[in-house]
């Protein structure tokens, strides 16, 4: 496994192999914002540990080069981030992206580009908000034959502002994309929570879906565990724990396991 | 003696009476059935005694063990030994039955669980039920066909040890082996634990295997008929209308 670790602006620990060639830029007198380039040249697996001890800007770029599949995790903490994330994904390539997020402050703005014929991006994100945090997410299918599989989950508690903004293009010529949106926030408070999904398609030949739903747990979800002996807060704490660890990898899913009983318990 | 006891129970969702007086008493090593057709209140029933807050009681009482149970949420009453099987098992994604069965039975046995009878138990169980092993460490009910999820309910049933089981049309969507093998666990729980027993049903199919000692025709949230199980034969030659139609002898007996 390949790990990068970022604490605020800078690469503090760092173990790559051939696979993944990395650059950095730090911020200079012209830019104030430090760049991170991976290019991906063979099938790799990566993890990226990034915590922030004060405000931070990131611009991290990501391109895999054709026929490499990339599965990336990627675990944030902290608080203030203000991120830009470019994943640019070249012919029959491949993403699987899967992100938790226990911040407190943030705004990201994802762009994804399929560039190439037959790639695909299968995106899963889960965030515990308790600030304010805004998540703009840009997919464009620039080829024909090009997935997208868009799956964000966040659970608002405490002074929690979550939103999802969740756009996806396919232009005149690009057939055959297949483009999915699916969006939940379980919002346990009285704060306002947004989730605004679009669609531009310009071509007829495109197969698009989306879904959002903003709510709490079911009557009948609590029912069903609660007839079984369970308490209410345990039932809650079991939901929340199933909503947030399920389609996760086991190192990610152990990290929301733990962060949830830091709320929760 | 462990007892369900109703009395005069009235039942009301969205300003209609669901539940009408219904009084009914189950005594443990008992197993009633209660038949009729659809919307008479029979589910609605098993779920105001498992405590359902979607429905409203505006008169009448529940008593489990002598114990007024009316105002007890619905864990209070599964933890006293209440259990229902539902017609219609939720899929909760996420939440994998290994963790909601040893979360379930940890709360209930308290100090005395322990991991290891615990996995052998649900190990011999799901091989009992002939169940996929897999399936335990799926989400609950997540993926599953409409027999998978009743074996799941029989599953839970076993492992969390009831005193009161209510089995709500626990015989729709299973096929006829399937029947078998839910209905025949089903009797070999009661032959060893001797609960008290609601089973709801529309066919005679489920009794089968599971026989009841009590037989009751339900129609507009009452009991109209009450009998052993020759009642149930009784429906399958004239249906429910004959019977409920008119209780009185002379219907029933033309029909003998």
């Amino acid at each position: 496994m390949n790990k990068i670790k970022i604490v605020d602006d800078i690469i503090s620990d760092i173990k790559l192999d051939d696979s993944i060639s990395l650059e950095e830029v730090p911020k200079n007198e012209f830019f104030d914002v430090t760049s991170i380039c991976l290019t991906i040249n063979k099938d790799s697996d990566l993890r990226i540990e990034y915590s922030t001890r004060k405000a931070t800007k990131l611009d991290v770029k990501i391109k895999i080069n054709p026929g490499v599949r990339l599965n990336l995790e990627e675990y944030r903490y902290g608080k203030n981030f203000k991120i830009r994330y470019q994943l640019n994904l070249l012919e029959d390539s491949t993403a699987n992206v899967y992100k938790f997020y226990d911040v407190s402050g943030i705004k990201e703005m994802n762009i994804i580009t399929l560039n190439g014929k037959n790639s695909s991006i299968d995106y899963n994100f889960k965030t515990i908000s308790t600030g304010f945090e805004k998540y703009n997410l840009t997919i464009y299918h620039n080829a024909p034959y090009t997935n997208s599989f868009i799956k964000n989950s966040g659970v608002n508690i405490n002074k929690g502002n979550l939103q999802f903004n969740v756009s996806s293009f396919a232009g005149i010529g690009n057939k055959e994309c297949n483009i999915n949106q699916a969006s939940r926030i379980i919002n346990l408070t009285d704060n306002k929570c947004q989730i605004n999904p679009n669609l531009f398609i310009d071509e007829y030949d495109v197969s698009a879906n989306h879904s959002a739903l903003i709510g709490k747990f079911s009557d009948e979800e609590m029912f069903y565990l609660q007839s079984r002996g369970i308490d209410e807060k345990t039932a809650h704490n079991l939901l929340i724990n199933g909503f947030l660890t399920s389609n996760m990898p086991d190192i990610l899913s152990k990290k929301i396991t733990k962060n949830i009983n830091k709320y929760w318990r | 003696m462990r007892k369900l006891k109703i009395d005069n129970l009235c039942v009301e969702v969205d300003g209609k009476i669901i539940l009408d007086n219904f009084s009914l008493e189950i005594k443990e090593g008992e197993i009633h059935a209660i038949m009729g057709p659809n919307g008479t209140g029979k589910s609605t029933l098993s779920k105001v005694i498992m405590g359902d807050t979607s429905y409203k009681i505006i008169s009448g009482d529940i008593f489990y063990n002598d114990k007024r149970i009316n105002d007890l949420s619905v864990d209070e009453r599964a933890r006293m030994g209440i259990f229902l099987g539902m017609q219609l098992p939720m899929e909760i994604e996420g939440v994998t039955n290994a963790d909601f069965l040893r979360t379930a039975c940890s709360i209930k046995e308290k100090e005395a669980f322990s991991l290891m009878p615990f996995i052998k138990k649900i190990d011999n169980t799901v091989k009992k039920l002939n169940m996929n092993s897999d399936m335990i460490h799926r989400g609950i009910n997540q993926g599953f066909s409409g027999g998978e999820r009743k074996k799941n309910e029989i599953l839970q049933m076993y492992m969390l040890n009831p005193s009161l089981v209510m089995l709500d049309e626990i015989d729709s969507g299973l096929d006829v082996d399937s029947l078998k093998i839910v209905g025949e666990n089903v009797m070999e729980y009661y032959k060893e634990n001797k609960p008290a027993m609601l089973v709801i049903t529309h066919y005679q199919r489920l009794l089968d295997y599971i026989k009841p000692t009590h037989v009751h025709i339900m129609k507009n949230g009452k009991i109209v008929k009450s009998g052993d199980i020759s009642l149930v034969n009784l429906i399958e030659t004239v249906g429910y209308e004959k019977i409920d139609a008119e209780t009185s002898e002379p219907i029933v007996s033309e029909v003998k």
